[in-house]
């Protein structure tokens, strides 16, 4: 930045300065009101109970009453990660979610979008036909599911089966992830869809124009020209697909309510810490999901800022 | 087709504003009747079962209580999974005056807690209708009463009488494992499961395991296991799961796919022989027919090893408690004392739901062939157990217990590892 850049800036902040002076006492308070209730607010209900939840990890506790909170060092930890099982089956099946997502869930959804902006035929159906299960919260599509799954369900029925003989959807181990994971991507595509389709609908048509004009492929004016200038919307979605993948509980919840039955780490932390059997367990669990999401998503973030910097 | 999808949507977003507007509904007429003053004004009861039957029994012992006293009774349900995994908040915060719960490890730690309501006083009045172990099941750590019964069921072998006149299967003389293990190849030669069983919620196996534990080992050791003063990884442990093996080829493969009321219907259906778990699904029976009601029956789990007979049996007790923090404790001491009473117990009774209480006074001539052969059950045991999940920790049983058995199922050759973690689980708990 050249120097006289920088003297002509100096008398507009003082303008500025100056302008902010100005304000009477209502604006003030009404500006303090309308920051101060927020801010109140948003410490008391998030920032509060993360830092609890952060501190509880590290006692022991039933929930109850506060003068019962014991410290605990790094106990809860150490049991989660050398004496309980179920933290790595869990951890295992919210990895595979997200492969499942970031392979295969995300990228179909980027696909239905771009198609759609083809304006294929049919596109409008489409459309809809995916956007659907979007307006249903998580919780819902497992209501809906199971009533077509269980084994009285609708599915089995079809087929004839007898309660004894119905295909096992949600409790065979070799199959019942696929099941839920395609259950999940039924909503997840049709979001990703809608946020691409809004995303590709900013896209400059003079950008696939010249493109097209100096002989690229469909494919390449994706890669080359599209993709590159989707950013913004690429990043939300990557961050998207990781949170929709380690936060999952809802879904689970539904079909197989608080119990082990294809455990996560979402159920995990319910588990431990509702109910009767309340134990800071449950915190601990909380603090790992919280890092298993932010740290990905806090470094990749960086990275791709650093690199609008440069 | 899109338009009828998204018809159906809008029903159901219909429903759950109407839920929506509903519970609200719930929470406000429990804050208002939170405002209400002294031992007789209302009160509000909650209940932790949304199911039909027991919902005409507790709604016909509230209105028996109104119809009495003149006290306006808000009546709110939830659903029991719910209710439970809330209770300790529910507790903490604005709970109903009066609730459903259970005897035993359950009431008293809430007890110990501060969170309910002495009624050692309830008991003075009611307290001569009832039997010394009843008392002790209602008492807590402190040596007061917290709680009040109000009926009982055993676990044990339900059949329906029908299907095994026409094998010609004679339940009454299965006495021991060897008649057992024969009774169940024969259904399966019949083309029929043999035992009916569930998991998918996590808690049912857990009475397969305690009346084989209590039959193998016997009922001390199966305390002391539940307690912590003994291993998991003790061979005897290993054998109860050895003899839980052999029962795997005559039950339904997918007991992960199924909760207890799926295996219900295996019975229901006359799928399978017998269906191992709490009686209390008798009504369940009556819903569907009086004749499917007619048709069920009871024997106790087999003796296993004959030191031990057949001298233990689960049989939960559930009952009522008074909460704290309700906004009318004295109403609902009130309540609570109607509802031991022989009077709160006939109100029950005269729904004409099964019920078997655990009031003397009930008059057991009265009792339906069904019910009989249930207190038969409990006349052969020596020893009454509650259930796991209400015989440990509570922190033990939901969260560790119940996925060992789910991932026991899926590899029943991981005894001694399943075991071992147990144990490592349980040595790593929260210090008391």
């Amino acid at each position: 930045m050249s120097s006289a850049a920088q003297l002509e800036k100096k008398p507009v902040k003082r303008q500025k300065l100056k302008k902010r002076r100005t304000f009477s006492r209502t604006d003030r308070l009404t500006l303090g009101v309308f920051i101060g209730i927020p801010t109140f607010l948003h410490v008391a209900l998030v920032w509060f109970p993360a830092m609890a939840t952060i501190y509880l990890s590290f006692t022991y506790w039933t929930g109850i009453h506060i003068g019962d909170i014991q410290w605990a060092g790094f106990a809860n930890y150490e049991n989660i990660f050398f004496n309980t099982p179920i933290f790595w089956d869990a951890l295992r099946v919210n990895v595979v979610w997200l492969v499942w997502f970031g392979v295969i869930a995300t990228p179909l959804g980027i696909l239905l979008a771009y198609q759609i902006d083809r304006e294929i035929r049919g596109h409008k159906f489409y459309q809809s036909a995916y956007y659907l299960p979007v307006v249903l919260s998580l919780a819902v599509i497992g209501v809906i599911w199971n009533f077509l799954l269980r084994p009285d369900g609708l599915v089995n029925g079809l087929l004839g089966l007898e309660i004894s003989e119905a295909v096992s959807f949600f409790g065979d181990d070799r199959y019942n992830i696929w099941v839920i994971l395609t259950m999940a991507s039924w909503r997840h595509i049709g979001y990703i869809m809608l946020l691409y389709l809004a995303g590709l609908k900013a896209v400059d048509a003079t950008l696939r124009e010249a493109a097209s004009i100096d002989g690229a492929t469909e494919w390449q004016t994706f890669k080359k020209v599209v993709f590159p200038a989707m950013k913004p919307v690429n990043i939300i979605v990557i961050v998207i697909t990781i949170i929709e993948s380690l936060r999952a509980f809802d879904l689970i919840y539904i079909i197989y309510g608080s119990s082990g039955g294809l455990p996560i780490l979402g159920v995990l932390v319910f588990q431990n810490i509702a109910g009767e059997g309340a134990s800071m367990k449950g915190a601990a669990y909380a603090v790992i999901l919280f890092l298993l999401s932010i740290v990905p998503i806090v470094s990749y973030l960086r990275q791709q800022f650093k690199e609008d910097v440069s | 087709m899109l338009n009828k999808i998204s018809g159906h949507q809008v029903d159901r977003r219909l429903l759950l504003k109407g839920a929506a507007a509903g519970g609200l509904g719930i929470a406000g007429a429990t804050l208002l009747s939170g405002c209400a003053p002294g031992a007789s004004g209302p009160m509000t009861f909650g209940a932790r079962t949304v199911d039909e039957s027991p919902t005409v029994q507790l709604q016909g012992l509230v209105a028996a209580y109104t119809a009495k006293t003149g006290n306006e009774v808000a009546y709110n349900a939830t659903e029991s999974n719910a209710f439970q995994n809330n209770l300790s908040q529910y507790l903490q915060g604005t709970p109903d005056d009066c609730f459903q719960w259970m005897a035993g490890y359950r009431m008293q730690f809430f007890a110990d807690q501060g969170l309910l309501e002495d009624i050692s006083d309830v008991w003075d009045d009611i307290g001569d209708q009832y039997s010394e172990s009843y008392k002790i099941a209602s008492t807590g750590l402190d040596g007061k009463q917290y709680f009040v019964p109000q009926g009982w069921y055993p676990w044990g072998l339900h059949f329906r009488k029908s299907m095994m006149a026409e094998i010609g299967m004679k339940p009454e003389d299965i006495y021991n494992w060897d008649d057992f293990m024969g009774a169940l190849a024969e259904l399966k030669g019949q083309g029929l499961i043999g035992l009916a069983s569930a998991d998918k919620g996590g808690w049912e196996a857990m009475g397969t395991f305690d009346i084989l534990n209590a039959r193998i080992n016997g009922y001390q050791f199966h305390v002391d296991l539940l307690g912590g003063r003994e291993k998991w990884t003790d061979d005897r442990v290993k054998e109860v799961f050895r003899h839980w093996e052999m029962m795997l080829p005559y039950q339904n493969t997918n007991v992960l796919d199924l909760e207890w009321d799926g295996a219900m219907q295996l019975l229901l259906q006359r799928q399978a022989g017998f269906f191992m778990n709490g009686s209390w699904f008798g009504g369940n029976f009556l819903e569907q027919s009086q004749e499917d009601y007619d048709d069920l029956m009871i024997v106790p789990f087999p003796e296993i090893n004959p030191d031990h007979g057949r001298d233990t049996v689960d049989a939960p007790v559930d009952g009522f408690c008074v909460a704290k923090n309700g906004g009318n404790p004295d109403g609902g001491k009130d309540f609570i004392k109607f509802a031991g009473d022989m009077e709160g117990v006939q109100a029950m009774l005269d729904t004409g739901i099964p019920l078997t209480s655990a009031n003397n006074g009930q008059d057991k001539s009265s009792y339906d062939a069904f019910q009989n052969a249930q207190q038969a059950v409990m006349d052969e045991a020596k020893y009454i157990t509650q259930f796991l999940d209400r015989d440990t920790r509570p922190d033990f049983a939901g969260p560790i217990v119940g996925p060992a058995f789910q991932s026991w199922f899926k590899d029943p050759s991981s005894t001694d590892s399943i075991l071992e973690s147990l144990q490592s689980q349980w040595d790593a708990l929260a210090p008391l």
